[in-house]
C-alpha cells in the first residue's frame, strides 16, 4: 500500500484534491458542479490528443505538429463544407488529412532515423502552413446544427476516457503495451528482440495524427469555426499535461492514469486562472511554469534508486 | 631503474565481481612494461583505474611515491596517457582539435592555432603517421584514430604510455610503426605499459612482464627469464590446450548454410555451414567482421548472399524472419542489445517470444513467470526472484539470462557472440557447459569469441575471419593457438 | 576548412538566386540586396547564437518569445508614450533581459539537467504570457530617435543592421573556430562523456551557449524593432522557427558537434531568398502563407539530406 502511495500518480492525485480544495476557498462557485460540468469541453481536444501524445513520449519520442494537423483537418472539413459535400464526406476527409498528417511524421520518424523533435518541428510548420495557404486564412462557419450538436455535448470526453481505459490495458497487460515500454528503455535490445519497432512507432505516430484529425472536426464543431489558426500553442499544452502526468520525456516510463491526473491539474489550474483574473494571458505563463516545474521535479524524483518493479 | 609507478593492495568490486585482488605492480621509468593474462583477469580494470577512470574500491597509486589525483584529465596532465582499443575522442572534429582539447594553448584570448597545428605535425611525424588534418576524426580508419590518440599522448609529454591491446585493428605495417614507436618512447625515457594478448610482441618489446589471472598478480618475470610456454602457463595456470570435459555428441545434417553472404564494407563472399550438434567457433581480430557475420545472418543487418536456416532461406534484414527459422542470438553488448536491465528478469526471459505467453497478445503474468522461473532452474540463474531486476546480477547471471531469452524459442541455431564477456571464471565454465548440452540435444552452435582459449576448449570446429573474408578452418585434431594466430592475423605485407 | 553539409545548401541557394533573377532582374540590384540584408540580418545575428547551442548538443525554441519580449521591453521602456526613459536605459536593459534568460534556460538545462526542449517549450509560453501582461493588448507607435537609429541609421554609408550583422558573424566565427571555448562546444556535442573526462566543464560550457544565444536575441531585436512602425504583442511569433530552419538547412546537425558560421550564413540567405522568390511570383498574400509551408518543406529537406550524408559514413 505504502508504494501505490508513493507513486507520481498518488501524488498528483493529492495536488490536485489541495487545489480544488484551494480554489473553493477563494471562490466555492467555482468548484460548483454545473460551473466545472460547463468548462470540461474546453478541455475535450488537449485531453484526446494526449493519450497518443504519452505513448509516443513513452516510446521515446515526441509530436509538436499535432496542433498543425488539427488545423489542417479543420480546414479541410471547411472547405469540403464550402464545396456543398455532405458532412459525413467532410469528416472523412477531415480524419484521412489527420491520419496522412500522422503517417507522414512516422515515415519520416522511420525511414531516415532523424530525431522526431526535429521532424515534427518541420511538420509542425508545414502542415500550419498547408492550412493557411488553403484556406487563405478565411474562416467558414455556419455548419448544420446536427453537427455543431456533438461537439456541445461531451463527445471528446467520452472519447477520452474510453481511449484512456483502452489503452491503459493495453500498456498494461498487453504484448504491444510492453513492447511500447521496451522500445523507450532499450531500442537496441527490442530491435534484437524481433519486435517490428518501426511498424509500432510509425503506427503511433499515425494514431497521433488521425487523432489530430478527430480532434479538428469536434473543434470545428464545438466554436462553429474552420480556420487555420486552430490548435496553435495546443502542442505545448499537451505536452505539459503528459509531462506533469509523470511520463518521463527521455522514455521508458508514463502510464495513462498519469496523463488524465495531469490534464486535470492542468485544466482546473488554468480555469481557476481564467474565472478569478480573466486573463487569458496568465494561462500562457501559468502552463509554461507548470511544465518546467513538473519536469523539474520529475527528474529530481527519478533520482531515487528504483527497487521497484514498475508498470512503466 | 628509478620507480616511476607503483600500486598497493589495489582491489576493485563489481557487484559481486572481484576483478582486482590485492593488486601490486610496479612500473620502472623508461621501462616497457608488459601485461599479461587471459580475458577476465582484470587488465583492463587496472588500466582504468591507472588513468584515472575508475576509483579503486581499496588501495592506492603512487606516482614516483606520491599519491595521484584522480580523474582522467588531471592523470594526463600528471603524466599518464592511455590509448585504449577503441579511442575515445570527439568524432566530428578534426585531428587538431582531439589532439589539444581541454588544454587548449592560447595566445591571448585566441588559440595559437599555429603552434596547435606544428605540434600536431610533429607529433605525426614522429609517429611516422601522415594523416589528413582537416577532416573528421570519426571518418578516419580506426589505426589512423589510434594515432591521433598517440599524437596526443606525446604532445602532452606523457611519462607512461598505456597502450591496451594497440594492434588488434592494425596492419602488420602499422604494428610495425607502433613499435617502432613504442621503442622510441622508451629512448626517450618513457615507459610504456604494452598490453596485449599477442605473446610474440610482448617478447619483442617488452622488459618486464606482469601477469595477472582471476583478479590477481601471479608473477613479474624479467622478458628474458621466461618463454612463451612459461607465460602461458603462468596466464593460465594448467598447461594447453584443455580436454574438453563432455561428451561430444554426433553431428547431424546441416542446420545453418551461408552462401556467399556480403555485406559492404564489413563481409565479403562468406560461406559456412553449421550441423546440429555441432559447436563451430568464429575467430578473428577485432573488426574482421565476426559480429557483423552473426548480426547478418540473425537479420539485424541487410546482407546481399543466401542464409539458410534448417534448408529454408532466411529473409535478410528481418530478425522475425530468423526467429521463426529458429535462430536465436546472444549479443556481444549485454547492456544495449541483450537486455532491458531496469526490468524484471521473467520480463527479459520473455522478449523474444512473448507470443507462448500471451494470448491474442493479452500477456499472462503467471504463465511468463512461471517460464521464466524453469528456465532459471535450468540455467542456474542466480537471482533475487524472477521479479528482480536484470541490474542487479551478476554479469554472468544476466549473460545466462540473455541465454535463456534465447531458449525459450528452442532454437534449432544458436548465434553467440563473445559469450563469456565480463563473466567470472566459475559463470565462464557453467555457461560453456550449458553450450556444450545444447549441442548435445542437437542444436548448432555458432560461437564467436576474441578469447582464442575459450573457442579451443569450447568449439569442434573453428572458422577463421580475416578482413571481412574466410581466411580457413581448423578441426579439433589441428587445434594449436599459434594456428589460429596465423589464419586471424593480417597477412604479410597487407595494408 | 570544414565544409560539411554546406555545398547542399549553396548550390540550391545560388539556383533560387538564378530563379528569382529571371523572374526579375530586379533581384540583382544594389537596393533589393540591401533589403534583402536588411531583412535577414536579425536572423542571422539570432542564428548565430542559436548554431553554438544546437552544436553543443541542445536545442532553444524560445527565442521567438524572447524577441517578443525584448521588443515590448525596450518599446515600454524608451517610447514616450510609455516609460520614456533615456534609449541607452532602454539598450541596456534589454540585453540584460535577452542575457538573463539565456542564462535562467542554461540553468535548467545545465544544472538542473531538465531536457532542453522542455525548458525551452516552457519558456516560449512563459514568455510570450510575459509579453502580452506588458503590452496589454496595446500597441506601441512612437520610439525615441536614439533607439530608432539602430534599425535604420547608418554607419559609414553601411546600414545599422547590416553592420552589426557583419560585427556579430564575424565574431561567432571566431569564437566557434579560434577560442577554446568554441571548439569546447562542439566536443560537448560531439561526446560529452569524453568532453568530461578531458576535464571540460559540460556545464560551463553549455550556459555559456545558452547566455550567448539569449543576448544575441536581444541584439536581433534592437536592430529589427525599430524599424517597425508598429510593435505589437506579435513581435516575434514564428521567429524560432525561422531560426531553427535556416540553422538546420545550414548543416548544423541537431545531434550536435558539427555545424559552421558559413554554413549558417548560407541558410540564412537561402530562406530569404525563399521569401524575395515567393514575392516576386506576385502572388499576393497567399506567399506569406505557402511561406511558412515551405519553411517546413526545407526542414524535412534538410532532415533527408543529413540522414543521407551520414548513411555514406562508414558504419561504426
Amino acid at each position: 500500500m505504502r508504494r501505490l502511495l508513493a507513486t507520481h500518480e498518488a501524488c498528483l492525485a493529492a495536488l490536485l484534491a489541495a487545489l480544488v480544495l484551494a480554489a473553493w476557498q477563494a471562490d466555492p462557485a467555482f468548484v460548483s458542479g454545473r460551473v466545472q460540468a460547463g468548462l470540461l469541453p474546453q478541455i475535450g481536444e488537449t485531453a484526446l490528443l494526449a493519450v497518443p501524445m504519452t505513448l509516443i513520449v513513452i516510446t521515446g519520442g515526441i509530436d509538436l505538429s499535432v496542433g498543425s494537423a488539427m488545423a489542417l483537418a479543420s480546414v479541410l472539413f471547411g472547405l469540403g463544407f464550402r464545396s456543398g459535400w455532405p458532412v459525413e464526406a467532410c469528416v472523412a476527409v477531415a480524419l484521412a488529412a489527420g491520419l496522412l498528417c500522422g503517417a507522414l511524421n512516422g515515415w519520416f520518424v522511420t525511414r531516415f532515423r532523424v530525431h522526431p523533435l526535429i521532424v515534427t518541428l518541420g511538420t509542425m510548420s508545414a502542415f500550419r502552413g498547408l492550412a493557411e495557404g488553403i484556406s487563405a486564412a478565411r474562416p467558414v462557419s455556419g455548419f448544420p446544427e446536427t453537427f455543431l450538436g456533438i461537439g456541445q455535448g461531451w463527445a471528446a470526453i467520452g472519447l477520452f476516457v474510453a481511449l484512456c481505459a483502452a489503452g491503459s490495458a493495453v500498456l498494461a497487460r498487453h504484448a504491444l503495451g510492453r513492447q511500447i515500454y521496451g522500445i523507450g528503455l532499450g531500442e537496441a535490445a527490442a530491435r534484437a528482440s524481433g519486435w517490428n519497432v518501426d511498424r509500432l512507432k510509425a503506427s503511433l505516430y499515425a494514431f497521433s495524427g488521425l487523432t489530430a484529425g478527430v480532434a479538428g472536426v469536434l473543434f470545428t464543431a464545438r466554436r462553429n469555426t474552420a480556420k487555420a489558426d486552430v490548435g496553435a500553442g495546443l502542442e505545448l499544452e499537451v505536452v505539459t499535461a503528459v509531462v506533469l502526468g509523470g511520463t518521463s520525456i527521455f522514455g521508458g516510463r508514463g502510464t495513462l492514469i498519469g496523463t488524465a491526473l495531469g490534464l486535470a491539474v492542468l485544466h482546473e489550474v488554468r480555469q481557476f486562472v481564467g474565472w478569478r483574473w480573466s486573463n487569458d494571458v496568465l494561462n500562457l505563463v501559468v502552463v509554461g511554469a507548470l511544465l518546467i516545474g513538473a519536469v523539474t521535479l520529475n527528474g529530481v524524483i527519478s533520482r531515487r534508486p528504483a527497487g521497484s518493479v514498475e508498470g512503466g | 631503474m628509478a620507480e616511476l609507478l607503483r600500486t598497493e593492495g589495489l582491489g576493485r568490486s563489481f557487484g559481486g565481481v572481484r576483478a582486482l585482488d590485492g593488486v601490486d605492480v610496479e612500473i620502472a621509468e623508461g621501462e616497457v612494461h608488459a601485461l599479461c593474462g587471459e580475458n577476465g583477469a582484470g587488465k583492463s580494470t587496472l588500466i582504468r583505474i591507472l588513468c584515472g577512470a575508475l576509483a579503486p574500491s581499496e588501495g592506492r597509486v603512487l606516482w614516483r611515491g606520491a599519491p595521484l589525483p584522480e580523474g582522467v584529465h588531471r592523470r594526463e596532465a600528471a603524466g599518464i596517457a592511455a590509448i585504449h582499443q577503441e579511442p575515445v575522442s570527439f568524432p566530428d572534429l578534426d585531428a587538431v582539435d582531439n589532439v589539444f582539447l581541454g588544454w587548449e594553448p592560447r595566445r591571448g584570448p585566441l588559440l595559437d592555432r599555429s603552434a596547435m597545428l606544428r605540434r600536431t605535425r610533429e607529433a605525426l611525424r614522429e609517429l611516422g603517421e601522415d594523416l589528413p588534418l582537416g577532416r573528421p576524426v570519426g571518418e578516419l580508419p580506426m589505426a589512423q584514430r589510434q594515432m591521433v590518440a598517440l599524437a596526443r599522448a606525446l604532445v602532452r609529454d606523457c611519462r607512461l604510455l598505456i597502450l591496451d591491446e594497440p594492434t588488434a585493428a592494425l596492419s602488420s605495417r602499422e604494428t610495425e610503426a607502433l613499435f617502432a614507436v613504442t621503442r622510441r618512447m622508451r629512448e626517450r625515457g618513457v615507459s610504456v605499459l604494452y598490453v596485449s594478448h599477442r605473446l610474440d610482441e610482448v617478447f619483442a618489446l617488452a622488459d618486464r612482464i606482469t601477469v595477472l589471472r582471476d583478479g590477481r598478480r601471479v608473477d613479474t618475470v624479467p622478458a628474458a627469464a621466461t618463454d612463451r610456454a612459461g607465460l602461458i602457463r603462468k596466464m593460465v595456470g594448467r598447461d594447453v590446450p584443455a580436454t574438453p570435459d563432455s561428451v561430444r555428441g554426433t553431428e547431424g545434417s546441416p542446420v545453418l548454410r551461408v552462401d556467399g553472404l556480403s555485406l559492404p564494407g564489413s563481409l565479403q563472399g562468406v560461406s559456412l555451414e553449421v550441423r546440429s550438434g555441432e559447436v563451430v567457433g568464429l575467430a578473428g581480430l577485432v573488426g574482421a567482421g565476426r559480429t557483423e557475420l552473426l548480426e547478418a545472418i540473425y537479420g539485424l543487418r541487410r546482407c546481399h548472399g543466401g542464409v539458410l536456416v534448417g534448408g529454408r532461406p532466411v529473409r535478410p534484414g528481418s530478425v522475425r524472419s530468423a526467429l521463426a527459422a529458429g535462430v536465436a542470438l546472444v549479443p556481444e553488448d549485454r547492456h544495449r542489445q541483450g537486455l532491458i536491465p531496469c526490468w524484471p528478469v521473467a520480463w527479459n526471459v520473455s522478449m523474444a517470444s512473448l507470443g507462448a505467453v500471451s494470448r491474442l497478445g493479452w500477456i499472462s503474468p503467471g504463465a511468463e513467470r512461471e517460464r521464466a522461473e524453469a528456465m532459471a532452474r535450468l540455467l542456474q540463474i542466480k537471482c533475487a526472484g524472477v521479479d528482480a531486476p536484470a541490474s542487479s546480477l551478476s554479469g554472468g547471471n544476466q549473460q545466462k539470462v540473455v541465454l535463456a531469452k534465447g531458449l525459450c524459442l528452442s532454437p534449432r541455431l544458436l548465434l553467440l557472440d563473445e559469450p563469456t564477456r565480463g563473466v567470472d571464471v566459475g559463470a565462464k565454465h557453467e555457461v560453456h557447459q550449458l553450450v556444450r548440452r545444447l549441442a548435445a540435444e542437437g542444436a548448432a552452435v555458432l560461437a564467436s569469441s576474441s578469447d582464442m582459449p575459450e573457442l579451443l576448449a569450447l568449439c569442434d570446429r573453428i572458422v577463421a575471419l580475416r578482413g571481412g573474408r574466410i581466411s580457413g578452418e581448423l578441426r579439433r585434431g589441428e587445434f594449436s593457438e599459434p594456428a589460429l594466430l596465423s589464419l586471424i592475423l593480417p597477412e604479410e605485407g597487407a595494408a | 576548412m570544414r565544409l560539411r553539409g554546406v555545398p547542399g545548401p549553396a548550390l540550391v541557394l545560388a539556383l533560387l538566386c538564378a530563379l528569382a533573377t529571371a523572374i526579375n532582374p530586379v533581384f540583382l540590384s544594389p537596393r533589393n540586396l540591401t533589403d534583402m540584408l536588411l531583412a535577414a540580418a536579425p536572423t542571422l545575428i539570432a542564428a548565430c547564437g542559436l548554431m553554438l547551442v544546437i552544436a553543443s548538443g541542445e536545442i532553444d525554441i524560445s527565442i521567438g518569445s524572447l524577441m517578443g519580449l525584448c521588443a515590448a521591453v525596450a518599446g515600454t521602456l524608451s517610447s514616450p508614450d510609455r516609460l520614456g526613459l533615456p534609449p541607452s536605459v532602454a539598450v541596456a536593459a534589454t540585453l540584460a533581459l535577452g542575457l538573463g534568460v539565456g542564462l535562467f534556460n542554461g540553468v535548467l538545462v545545465s544544472l538542473v539537467r531538465v531536457p532542453s526542449i522542455i525548458v525551452t517549450l516552457g519558456m516560449l509560453s512563459v514568455l510570450k504570457g510575459a509579453n502580452e501582461l506588458l503590452m496589454s493588448g496595446k500597441w506601441i507607435t512612437r520610439l525615441p530617435d536614439g533607439l530608432r537609429v539602430w534599425g535604420t541609421g547608418s554607419l559609414l554609408g553601411v546600414p545599422v543592421p547590416i553592420a552589426v550583422c557583419g560585427a556579430v558573424v564575424a565574431l561567432a566565427w571566431i569564437l566557434a573556430n579560434r577560442t577554446a571555448w568554441g571548439r569546447r562546444v562542439f566536443a560537448v556535442g560531439s561526446n560529452a562523456d569524453s568532453a568530461r573526462l578531458a576535464g571540460i566543464s559540460v556545464e560551463r560550457t553549455k550556459l555559456a551557449a545558452f547566455g550567448l544565444a539569449g543576448l544575441l536575441v536581444a541584439v536581433a531585436t534592437l536592430v529589427s524593432v525599430p524599424r517597425l512602425s508598429v510593435v505589437d504583442s506579435g513581435v516575434g511569433v514564428g521567429f524560432e522557427l525561422l531560426v531553427v530552419t535556416c540553422v538546420v538547412v545550414g548543416g548544423v546537425s541537431i545531434r550536435g558537434g558539427t555545424g559552421t558560421i558559413l554554413g549558417v550564413v548560407i541558410g540564412v540567405l537561402l530562406l530569404s531568398s525563399v521569401r524575395t522568390v515567393l514575392i516576386f511570383l506576385q502572388l499576393g498574400e497567399s506567399s506569406l502563407y505557402w511561406e511558412r509551408a515551405i519553411q517546413g518543406a526545407l526542414i524535412l529537406a534538410a532532415v533527408m539530406g543529413d540522414a543521407a550524408g551520414r548513411r555514406k559514413e562508414a558504419r561504426a
